[in-house]
């Protein structure tokens, strides 16, 4: 039995704490921390770190990859670790707007403003030349690049050539989640309890406002989806999800399997994961140390990325 | 579209009766209820079904219920077809009056169907434990219209419990009641 009256108690009980928090300088939140993207992006974005493309250069593959709500360009870091001194494809780690800052940034942002550094990114590219981008979104980012999907916003645009989908989040775990309207106010704050090591990469504290701002964009994509999502042409769309996941229900595979359809009406690829992390392609920092099987699901999924980019 | 249509049907429905039985009179002494039930949970899906009770005294009501998304959300859409089998148990406040308040434990079975094998690993069904509170109207015809706030004890959280099954939900019943129609 989920013990919802749990939260519920300890939520009215802290109803009297104040509504800012208290940041201390280990966080991220702080501001002391600012995400490495933002002082040296020529090492994360393509668009800047390559900006003039020989024909060559521009019909190799680009992945743009992006990560989730309450993170930074961290999430990706392993994945460009991964992909090491091999040039057959380029990564470009885009930090999400209103992120990677400090804790007012992050509370005074929208999710479209969240979605737009994304769009900023795909835009350069496209205007620079490069023909053969694709999307790599890992939880809340799967939900931003939906939306795009559901937007058309790709009609007047070059068509992405491939989409993965790293844990998707459409319906949250913790369906508490759909009473931060009411109780938000209340609150002010959730908090969020990172390991040592993901204190600077990740918001300790989640700000009711931005908490309302997931809420309405999950809601908005998940109606998407219910009227049904048209994948651009020679798009592939590629969901790996992890069968438990206490952030993003594994049902939002279910809802992306049954709304999204490709261009010639087939079905989108969907893989369930035997893992129980949220974003289980991010290892590091993890606590507790992550297993031979996280590992392996890790290499996996990125073989399976690279292999789909280069084919 | 087809949605609207629909109730605008169900409403059409419930006004003939309205018209047709008004002259019944309050008094007669009544038994069970039959109707249907509109319910929208927070964030998700609306499901609407039908329902029954028997008043088994004046303040203690037992009844059971059928509600799906089927006929509601995943009509004409790719929500998830769902359904929630249940009955409960509710007590009435202030019975001998036209506004009743009440509230009602209510047990059942959920199940959902994700419709492909590749997810034949999640957990597609629940049992259902929820406490619901609200008011009854009973019109001095057999008409009576309930709606009352729920709460779903048992939900999912991602490592377990079907995904599905959210906290809060509204839900507005129409019932009628038999004895008095029959008795007209």
């Amino acid at each position: 039995m989920k013990k919802h009256l749990v939260p519920f108690l300890a939520i009215f009980l802290i109803t009297s704490c104040g509504k800012d928090p208290k940041i201390d300088d280990t966080m991220l939140d702080s501001g002391l921390y600012f995400d490495q993207s933002i002082y040296n992006p020529e090492k994360y974005l393509v668009s800047i770190a390559n900006p003039t493309p020989t024909p060559t250069e521009a019909q190799k593959p680009v992945i743009i990859a992006i990560h989730g709500y309450g993170a930074t360009t961290f999430e990706w870091d392993e994945f460009r670790n991964w992909k090491g001194l091999r040039t057959d494809f380029s990564i470009s780690q885009v930090l999400l707007g209103g992120h990677g800052r400090d804790y007012q940034t992050f509370k005074n942002s929208t999710w479209q403003d969240w979605r737009q550094p994304i769009i900023n990114e795909f835009e350069k590219l496209e205007s620079q030349g490069y023909k053969n981008i694709s999307f790599a979104g890992s939880s809340t980012a799967c939900t931003l690049i939906l939306k795009m999907l559901a937007d058309h916003y790709f009609d007047n645009h070059i068509k992405p050539k491939h989409i993965f989908l790293i844990d998707p989040i459409i319906v949250p775990g913790n369906k508490t989640l759909t009473l931060v309207g009411v109780l938000g106010p209340m609150i002010g704050y959730t908090t969020v309890e990172n390991s040592a090591g993901e204190e600077k990469y990740y918001f300790h504290y989640r700000p009711y406002e931005t908490l309302q701002q997931l809420r309405e964009v999950i809601n908005i994509v998940r109606k998407d989806l219910e009227k049904g999502i048209v994948l651009p042409v020679g798009c592939t769309l590629n969901v790996l999800k992890s069968e438990k996941d206490d952030v993003a229900d594994p049902v939002s595979a279910v809802l992306i399997y049954k709304g999204t359809k490709a261009s010639n009406g087939t079905s989108v690829n969907v893989k369930l994961i035997s893992s129980d992390l949220h974003v289980f392609t991010r290892l590091s920092a993890r606590n507790p140390t992550p297993t031979t099987t996280d590992f392996l699901n890790q290499t996996n999924a990125f073989n399976e990325i690279s292999n789909l980019l280069i084919k | 579209m087809k949605k609207n249509k629909l109730i605008l049907k169900v409403l059409g429905f419930i006004f003939i009766l309205f018209r047709l039985n008004t002259s019944v009179s309050y008094s007669q002494l009544n038994k069970v209820d039959i109707g249907i039930r509109f319910q929208k949970t927070v964030d998700l899906y609306y499901e609407n079904g039908i329902t029954g009770q028997y008043n088994f005294s004046k303040r203690v009501v037992f009844g059971a219920s059928y509600i799906t998304s089927r006929l509601g959300s995943a009509i004409n859409s790719n929500a998830i077809k769902q359904d929630n089998f249940f009955i409960s148990g509710a007590y009435l406040f202030r019975p001998n009056k036209m506004l009743q308040p009440f509230t009602r434990l209510n047990i059942g079975y959920f199940t959902a169907d994700y419709e492909s094998p590749i997810f034949n690993n999640l957990q597609n069904s629940s049992a259902l434990l929820a406490l619901d509170a609200g008011i009854i109207y009973s019109f001095k015809s057999p008409l009576k219209l309930n709606i009352s706030l729920g709460y779903n004890a048992i939900t999912g959280d991602g490592k377990q419990g079907a995904g599905t099954l959210y906290p809060v939900y509204f839900q507005t019943s129409v019932l009628w009641n038999l004895k008095k129609s029959n008795s007209k």
